[in-house]
């Protein structure tokens, strides 16, 4: 399965794909309006909303700035608490440990809530290279994984699929026609994962935020799927990005009131879950079992560097894809890693540590900052996307035409007689080419503006030569000017200035 | 394993806890745990100094001063009078599609379920273990439905139990109004099953557990600290639902579709 990997070798290319899927573009859009809207009224109700972002970010800056302190004493009471923690470095390190796990525990199927880190590590390849079978239980994440692809969302991952290509799809899954009805389909899944649930040896979630003081996680989400994962298979696997640590439950008041506004327009999402270590001894249910491992994968990295430590603020609300102009276009899949939208054009390539691979992400943004303004903890997204492309730049990476470019314009613009020149040679060159009063050649460095628009031609009579002309005209609506205005306005200028001497002889 | 002579809430004695859990580990754990378990410990010093080293100063072992801990203060300060509360709370629930009924005591709370047990044709319910349900009577106001007790003897499957229950009754420690939220706590008396698994849940809040915030509910967990938290805290919200498929709302994806809150008091 190729989740989630770069399928198209450009971002360019796989937009391509996407903007030629009307479907998709329509639902993409349909969704991120009814997901935007909803957060615009859930943080209008609630009031004082940029207070809260403030406090959410504060919060955010406080602990990612003594993440050492506070990841320890996590690890110190989770432990306490009877879980066994494990860190990972990166995605060999985390699917080792996992696979050690699930292999000690001779399992043969693994249920999975929703997690955004699994995708990262692509666990389910690993699990399934394995002979383990890996159960998305999360509705959206379920169909998705029937159609062997990576979710195009954060929060909603199928996204991109209509009712009858999802019925298609589990018909398949049921080996029988299911009807292109929300309610018979979903009520197939339940069926179906039920089962899955009860039969599953290892459960596997991700953690929206963990808790420090108390040693505990905590998970959002609406289906029960997550509270199924964490109740009901007799081993727990977490998995956890090491940036995910809050100080104290009061600090998840904070958290609570802006993840959910922000991503659906919730007040709260229908569970939120704080586990606190395995089942107790004399517990009918829980995992008897509980393992949480801490996963860096790159993001140590952005620790320490001042453009772009707040990355580690995020708290995966996916508000930054539902106003940003560039998704509600392309899609989730346009990016092509697992992180979508403003947050992954950044994440992505921070996290792979490989900006040169990526780059082409960073130029998918009309840097507009509308990420900025919807960003529940304001992480300067836009900012980040203009420092990415100056460190590509700046180790060579750019694009050699553009720099060539840009010191040709350098030149040009450097000296007002060369200026004059070329924009002369321009207007005669260009007569070939201009049709009805406009150019519509797509050809050489025009093409990239052409294939899209008409390219307006230069003006016979520019503003440039017209300047000395407009200049003397000016001069002479000056001297016309009507006596009595001068009068007074010279009368204002003499009162100013003598006020203004009196202010420095009292002083 | 019993893990429950080693809690200890004083962070100072963190280092003599890794002692006593690793020793404990290495006598009740596989070995294969037992070596994750100290790999782990290896780790985790070069995890965290690294991320110290990335912050560029040494380790902070003292607890940093946290200015800006919680909500902000403006909101500590707020809530509303009983009346609102319970008002709010009843139309933010109802909202997203879960009832609320008003009772007066238990007794009129058992007569309720009993009456919709009836209506709904209730073959199985499953409750908690808690003095305050057994009040509610069911055995003998529903003398054809089966009712189990949570964890009342050690042979029963409980977890099938509850995934078979028609509905699934459980007590709320308390509610926010301002989220529409109930919050239950697992323990042996309490599964999680039980508000999890069954196809109705009917949860019992008093009224005087009725809060106006939900940090009402978080900031007594940190007080409570972590030796003296459950397993499991589940704040729920309404029904089990989702809109994956085309926007579309679905009721009753996992969890229960259908839930009452009945407010007694």
């Amino acid at each position: 399965m190729s989740r989630s990997e770069k399928t198209s070798a450009t971002v360019k290319e796989r937009a391509d794909i996407a903007l030629n899927n009307d479907f998709l573009r329509k639902a993409v859009r349909f969704t991120t309006e009814r997901l935007r809207n909803g957060k615009q009224l859930a943080s209008t109700e609630h009031g004082n909303w940029d207070e809260w972002r403030e406090r959410g970010r504060q919060i955010r800056l406080h602990t990612i700035a003594h993440l050492d302190y506070y990841l320890n004493l996590f690890v110190e009471n989770a432990r306490a608490n009877g879980v066994h923690v494990h860190f990972a470095e990166d995605t060999a390190a985390a699917t080792e440990i996992v696979m050690t796990i699930a292999r000690h525990k001779q399992a043969e199927s693994v249920v999975k809530s929703k997690s955004m880190v699994s995708e990262e590590l692509h666990i389910n390849h690993a699990l399934e290279e394995a002979g383990i079978e890996a159960v998305e239980s999360d509705l959206g994440e379920y169909i998705i994984q029937l159609a062997g692809e990576g979710p195009s969302h954060i929060v909603i991952p199928a996204i991109h699929k209509n009712r009858y290509q999802i019925a298609e799809l589990l018909s398949k899954d049921a080996g029988e026609e299911l009807p292109p009805d929300t309610t018979v389909l979903a009520g197939y899944v339940r069926r179906k994962l039920r089962e899955k649930f009860l039969d599953a040896d290892i459960g596997m979630t991700g953690c929206n935020f963990a808790i420090a003081e108390t040693g505990s996680m905590v998970l959002f989400e609406n289906e029960g799927n997550a509270r199924m994962v964490t109740t009901v298979p007799k081993t727990q696997i977490t998995l956890m990005g090491m940036e995910r640590i809050i100080p104290s439950w009061e600090d998840l008041e904070v958290m609570a009131t802006l993840l959910p506004r922000s991503a659906t327009g919730q007040r709260l999402t229908m569970y939120m879950s704080g586990i606190t270590g395995p089942k107790r001894d004399e517990d009918s249910d829980g995992p008897e079992e509980m393992h949480m491992i801490i996963v860096d994968n790159g993001r140590s990295g952005q620790l320490g560097d001042p453009e772009f430590q707040e990355l580690l603020n995020c708290i995966r609300c996916g508000a930054c894809l539902n106003v940003c102009p560039v998704y509600r276009q392309i899609g989730g899949h346009s990016y092509g890693g697992t992180y979508s939208g403003p947050i992954g054009a950044v994440l992505t390539p921070a996290l792979n540590r490989n900006v040169a691979e990526w780059d082409d992400i960073a130029n998918a943004s009309s840097l507009c900052g509308a990420c900025y303004e919807a960003c529940p903890v304001k992480i300067p997204l836009h900012d980040m996307l203009v420092y990415l492309r100056r460190r590509k730049v700046e180790r060579g990476h750019g694009n050699r035409w553009e720099s060539i470019g840009m010191k040709g314009f350098a030149i040009l613009m450097g000296n007002s007689k060369r200026l004059g020149t070329a924009l002369k040679m321009g207007r005669i060159l260009q007569k070939p080419v201009v049709h009805n009063g406009t150019i519509s050649l797509k050809i050489g460095p025009l093409k990239g503006w052409t294939t899209y628009r008409d390219m307006p031609p230069m003006a016979d009579d520019p503003f440039r030569e017209r300047w000395s002309k407009l200049e003397q005209e000016l001069q002479q609506d000056q001297v016309t000017m009507d006596a009595t205005v001068k009068d007074r306005m010279e009368q204002l200028v003499q009162a100013r200035q003598r006020s203004k001497r009196g202010d420095f002889d009292e002083s | 394993m019993s893990l429950d002579t080693n809690r200890s809430n004083d962070l100072s004695k963190s280092k003599a806890t890794n002692i006593a859990n690793t020793v404990n580990h290495n006598a009740t754990q596989p070995p294969w745990l037992a070596e994750l378990e100290q790999r782990s410990r290896r780790n985790q010093q070069t995890f965290i100094d690294h991320i110290s080293s990335r912050l560029g100063r040494p380790r902070a072992t003292e607890p940093p001063i946290h200015p800006f801990r919680g909500a902000p203060s403006f909101w500590k300060e707020w809530s509303w009078e009983e009346q609102e509360r319970v008002e709010r709370f009843t139309a933010h629930f109802q909202e997203v599609g879960g009832h609320v009924v008003s009772v007066d005591n238990l007794e009129a709370a058992g007569e309720w379920i009993a009456q919709y047990a009836q209506d709904l044709e209730a073959r199985e319910i499953v409750r908690q273990q808690l003095p305050e349900l057994e009040q509610l009577r069911l055995e003998q106001r529903l003398p054809d439905a089966h009712l189990a007790v949570w964890n009342e003897d050690q042979q029963t499957d409980w977890r099938a139990t509850a995934a078979g229950a028609d509905i699934g009754i459980v007590m709320a420690e308390g509610a926010a109004a301002y989220t529409g939220t109930v919050m239950v706590t697992s323990s042996a008396m309490q599964g999680r099953s039980v508000s999890l698994l069954p196809t109705v849940c009917i949860v019992l809040l008093y009224k005087k557990n009725l809060h106006t915030r939900l940090g009402e509910l978080l900031v007594p967990l940190d007080q409570r600290g972590r030796q003296q938290l459950p397993a499991g805290v589940h704040f729920i919200s309404g029904p089990s639902r989702s809109s994956d498929i085309e926007n579309d709302l679905t009721i009753g994806v996992h969890g229960p579709g259908i839930i009452y809150t009945l407010l007694i008091g």
